[in-house]
């Protein structure tokens, strides 16, 4: 039987979908069976982050809807063979999916994957709530900035309130994604720590991914940036999917290499 | 902060501003957030209160100080 991991921030373009597809590659060439579905609907967008948009034939809600069998809806990764994915639909009614049809389905994938995971659309809506019904886990992206962290307080306050787990007496386990941190910015006291963001949202971290123009161009090209050697933000990345798989791996060191220049100006400043 | 700016104490950092004031930004919002029958509860009260009374708002808000959690149902009877 699989868990079921949602990746959520309540903000949107804090990095959400660059996260599943990251850690959805990164969990498949662990050697686990993964399953990342795109729960945004009418706004797809783990397609092309994945590199899979043309390969699409049916989505998530034509599986609900018992237009076509999961078999036929799932997409197998180019490279990660273990790793599957499922559509989004771009229908404009975001509110056409409903609990009972969300429970089947995901209940039929855990029978097949190791790992379910959810890519949640951005806000707190119904279709948050559906991303988050069923979740064993959560992880909340949080870039370091006022909005960002706000938000993802707010969505953290209400997983357990909209989650099946809560309602058996359960918790769902929560951790903190830290993205797009500059280390230059936060060392010159301009940017919020990882220490500032976690004590603000009292949630343990399972991962610290610095601001890398590298994802932009990897997912320029829809491969994600995760199986690339020689990159901090690969690093982190894989890091984060042996963390989830219960490995202890230390927190990468992510502050800039001073050269000798900086570091003469540091002094005179 | 740089050895002359601490020298002559200057103005806090930006991440350290930002850090406030979420602080006290969030420590309002979870007070509301974390009673999540509250809007229920307004309703159930208002509907009794109306059973004996002319009143249809009644005010509801919470507070901690450290040791016990208040709530505080304020209804308004007229002038």
């Amino acid at each position: 039987m699989g868990i079921v991991i949602t990746v959520t921030s309540g903000k949107g373009g804090v990095g959400k979908s660059t996260t599943t597809a990251n850690l959805a590659v990164g969990l498949a060439n662990l050697g686990k069976k993964v399953v990342a579905i795109d729960f945004d609907i009418g706004l797809r967008n783990l397609d092309m982050i994945l590199g899979l948009e043309n390969r699409i034939v049916y989505d998530v809600v034509d599986v609900m809807e018992g237009r076509c069998n999961l078999a036929q809806a799932l997409i197998n990764d180019k490279k990660s063979k273990s790793l599957y994915f499922l559509p989004a639909s771009q229908t404009k009614d975001k509110d056409i999916l409903s609990k009972e049809k969300v429970k089947a389905l995901i209940d039929s994938l855990k029978e097949s994957f190791d790992i379910v995971m959810i890519d949640s659309p951005a806000g707190i809506e119904s279709g948050f709530e559906h991303s988050i019904f069923l979740a064993d886990r959560a992880l909340i992206v949080s870039t370091p900035d006022v909005s960002s962290v706000r938000d993802a307080d707010r969505v953290i306050g209400i997983i357990d309130a909209k989650s099946e787990r809560a309602k058996n007496g359960l918790e769902v386990e929560k951790h903190v994604i830290i993205n797009r941190i500059k280390p230059e910015m936060v060392d010159a006291g301009n940017m919020l720590s990882v220490e500032d963001v976690l004590s603000i949202l009292a949630l343990p971290l399972i991962g610290i991914v610095p601001d890398d123009e590298d994802i932009i161009t990897s997912t320029n090209i829809g491969t994600p940036i995760v199986t690339k050697e020689k990159s901090l933000s690969a690093e982190a990345y894989r890091n984060i999917a042996r963390r989830i798989l219960g490995e202890e791996v230390e927190f990468l060191d992510i502050r800039t290499k001073k050269g000798l220049f900086a570091t003469l100006k540091g002094i005179f400043k | 902060m740089s050895f002359f700016e601490s020298l002559f104490g200057k103005k806090k950092s930006t991440a350290s501003v930002a850090k406030d004031r979420l602080t006290i930004m969030l420590s309002h919002e979870r007070a509301s957030c974390k009673l999540p029958y509250l809007d229920d509860l307004r309703n159930d009260l208002i509907a009794v209160i109306r059973k004996y009374t002319k009143v249809d708002d009644v005010k509801i808000s919470s507070h901690n100080n450290q040791t016990v959690e208040i709530l505080e149902v304020e209804i308004v009877l007229g002038k």
